[in-house]
């Protein structure tokens, strides 16, 4: 009877001290939490992406539709011999023109409800006859307008940011929209775009979330900041030629 | 160190004598375990060493032993008091103020000043308990700077014997065996002048000090350490701050004798039993009772409750234009890039359409179009085309089959670089699409219907190009790429059994097509 002696060779492992151990055990352990976590993060990302896409899409559809439509009316009445009346605007952009100094006190106050504390700032305003009032009394102080899509684009996109945390946050990323605004249904730049050009439900919400725009001075210069539009001048309704007016300030 | 305590049983410190380890040894004194407070030593030392000032002042009368009144205005000279009289130099000269000549200082010095300071006696005792604890620290020891390095003992404890040495001989002989000779040496060699003006002031030279012998009886000892420069004496009962923390600063080379050493315990007690030699005196309790601090840093018992290190790098996320960055626009809207090319696409087809309405109007093309023209401009052309159908071409292996190694599973997953995040997901168990990849990367959008025709619209894809969907065979709308030719050469001449089965040549890598499969199928 043949006794094979098996020939261990007793590996010695490296002497590593305990706490070493611990704290390697530990941060593997940490490690698959956090993958673990991540995965599920990604997954949320991935379905957020999905989201906005489709948002946008429908978004683009939405608008094209309403163009179409208005322009489909206008034909209709023109064949019919009839007139059309649009519909009143229910969203304005108004800037601040003038500076801080020796302004009448109601003025002030009513630039102050519009948060248009600086010149050039800008914000969004939902048209009814309050309002419309309050415009009136800051009218030698401001120029509005009814923005089109580009300029309510444009503008978010390029000179939007968020308040946060009482801070002057810029929009870098549809998770910071997502954060504050998920809860209403706002969850990427284009759903702001969209609550804003709709005047929507949540449109304070919105406009309140966005820090009033910081704009430029116009490039080729203001006309006569003294007198309203209408006269040569620059305050006051312009109504659609806003757009223009903004496409060199932004 | 009250873990000695908690464990009831002190550490033995043997006694020394003649250089070698004599049988009796005797038991820490609870002394060497109190806490050692530099801070406390520092600020009593600072206390006690001015008590043994002598005053030093000007004469009270420097400066004013003179009667001089000032001559007021109008004379063209500065008001300050002059000598009266005449017929010396010093007579109109200013006198009193300290900017003058012979006159008396600013703020004279006096002897009233306050040179003694008070210091509480439990402070006092609580600095002396600090600076024998210290002596008990090989550590602090040797950071004071006293050579230690052959010592065979810390606290060192030495037979009663040396308290009747006679002369400095047997004084040095009895260093020399206990190995703190090199300490002595020491002070030799740092014997120097002192810098400055106290040379001129009787302090002239300098020297480090050297160990300081704890006695308790002097029979002799004192008178025979006084030749060994830097080596004290002081007796247990007396013993002093200045000496055990010379400069403020614990950690003095202490040689105790035997006796000495055991009066210690009665001197300041232990914590259970209070000093007998002092009245109503116990030693100072520590404040933390484990000062291993780093120790209790790393015990579970913290480790498992404190909060992760936040590694988060929190950079400034910069604002970039969107609608200059197509990268940035497409991160905000994911939509937008397609909307961009589509919009591209329809521009041409505009321009194209405007073309064939002038080429009508010029004669080039007949008024009417075609349904397929028409058509064709309807829709995006990619959508529209048949998908051409590629026979595959009956193509002889001539060469070596390539054998399909499996990739190795997750047995081994763990010593793969850069796989070991998978590993750790599912320790041990193999993963069945891991050869595929799990994707954690960005997810494809899943394609949307276009609204015309009822199928798919092309998937917004990385460079902005739109790809056409794979048919479920898992062929792109394209040609068959032909094996290259010059892999054949060389090679043995072996053609396979089964010619008629056509192989579909593949050298590009087939997982991108697998994944397009994959995809239509789990649609």
């Amino acid at each position: 009877i043949y006794i094979y002696f098996s020939v261990v060779k007793k590996v010695r492992l490296p002497s590593v001290p305990a706490t070493l151990l611990k704290r390697r055990k530990k941060a593997i352990d940490q490690k698959r939490k956090d993958l673990k976590k991540f995965a599920k993060v990604l997954k949320s990302r991935g379905v957020k992406r999905t989201e906005t896409f489709r948002k946008a899409e429908k978004y683009i559809k939405e608008y094209r539709l309403k163009e179409n439509q208005e322009i489909r009316l206008k034909r209709n009445a023109k064949k019919k011999g009839a007139v059309v009346v649009p519909g009143e605007a229910r969203l304005a952009f108004v800037i601040r023109i003038r500076g801080i100094n020796q302004v009448h006190p109601k003025v002030r106050k009513v630039l102050q409800l519009f948060r248009l504390l600086q010149i050039n700032n800008g914000v969004f305003v939902k048209l009814n006859k309050a309002t419309i009032m309050m415009l009136r009394i800051a009218e030698p102080y401001i120029s509005w307008g009814y923005p089109n899509l580009k300029t309510v684009k444009d503008l978010v996109y390029k000179r939007g940011f968020a308040k946060v945390n009482k801070q002057r946050v810029p929009l870098v990323s549809n998770t910071l929209i997502s954060k504050y605004l998920g809860r209403r249904g706002i969850i990427c730049m284009e759903d702001i775009v969209h609550e804003i050009f709709t005047v929507g439900r949540h449109f304070t919400s919105v406009t309140n979330f966005l820090w009033p725009f910081q704009l430029n001075n116009p490039t080729g210069g203001w006309r006569k900041k003294t007198n309203h539009f209408v006269e040569g001048g620059d305050f006051g309704n312009r109504e659609n030629q806003i757009n223009c007016l903004l496409r060199r300030m932004i | 160190m009250s873990k000695m305590a908690t464990v009831n049983a002190r550490p033995l410190v043997s006694v020394h004598q003649n250089g070698t380890i004599t049988e009796s040894s005797i038991s820490l004194p609870a002394i060497f375990t109190a806490p050692i407070r530099p801070d406390v030593v520092n600020f009593i030392h600072d206390q006690i060493a001015k008590n043994t000032r002598q005053p030093y002042a000007v004469s009270k009368d420097a400066g004013h032993q003179t009667s001089a009144e000032s001559w007021g205005t109008g004379r063209a000279v500065a008001r300050i008091p002059r000598v009266r009289g005449g017929g010396t130099h010093r007579s109109g000269q200013g006198a009193f103020g300290n900017m003058c000549r012979g006159g008396r200082m600013f703020a004279p010095t006096r002897v009233w000043r306050r040179w003694h300071r008070k210091a509480n006696v439990t402070q006092r005792r609580y600095a002396m308990v600090s600076a024998i604890a210290a002596s008990g620290s090989p550590a602090l020891v040797m950071s004071k700077g006293h050579i230690i390095q052959e010592t065979p003992e810390v606290p060192l404890v030495v037979g009663d014997k040396v308290e009747e040495a006679k002369t400095t001989k047997e004084a040095m002989m009895f260093l020399r065996k206990c190995r703190a000779w090199s300490d002595v040496l020491k002070v030799y060699k740092s014997k120097r002048f002192r810098a400055g003006v106290g040379k001129m002031r009787n302090r002239r030279r300098i020297q480090r000090t050297g160990p300081l012998i704890v006695y308790n009886k002097d029979q002799g000892l004192v008178k025979a350490f006084r030749g060994i420069p830097g080596a004290d004496t002081i007796q247990v009962k007396k013993l002093n701050l200045l000496k055990l923390a010379p400069g403020g600063h614990v950690g003095r080379f202490v040689i105790w004798t035997e006796s000495a050493f055991r009066k210690l315990d009665k001197l300041y007690g232990t914590w259970r039993k209070p000093s007998k030699l002092k009245a109503n005196y116990n030693l100072p309790t520590p404040k933390m009772t484990n000062t291993d601090l780093m120790r209790i840093i790393q015990s579970d018992e913290i480790q498992n409750v404190i909060k992760r290190s936040n590694r988060k790098v929190l950079r400034r996320n910069p604002k970039l234009n969107p609608l200059t960055n197509k990268k940035y626009m497409g991160k905000l809207n994911p939509y937008a890039n397609v909307e961009r090319k589509l919009s591209q696409h329809y521009q041409k087809i505009k321009i194209e359409r405007k073309e064939i309405s002038r080429k009508k109007k010029t004669g080039e093309l007949p008024a009417r179009i075609s349904k397929e023209e028409k058509a064709r401009t309807a829709i995006p052309p990619k959508m529209k085309e048949p998908r051409e159908k590629v026979e595959p071409k009956k193509i002889k292996f001539i060469g070596k089959k390539m054998k399909r190694t499996k990739k190795t599973k997750s047995g081994d997953a763990a010593a793969k670089n850069g796989k070991l995040h998978k590993a750790l997901l599912k320790p041990g168990k193999p993963k069945p699409g891991a050869s595929k990849g799990v994707k954690t990367g960005k997810t494809k959008p899943l394609p949307s219907k276009d609204s015309k025709t009822g199928k798919a619209k092309p998937l917004p894809s990385k460079d902005g190009k739109t790809k056409p969907l794979p048919t479920k065979d898992g062929k792109t709308g394209g040609t068959k790429p032909v094996p290259s030719k010059a892999k054949q050469v060389g090679k043995p001449k072996i053609e396979t059994s089964k010619p008629a089965t056509p192989k579909p040549s593949q050298p590009k890598s087939t997982p991108k097509q697998d994944k397009p499969k994959q995809a239509a199928i789990k649609k």
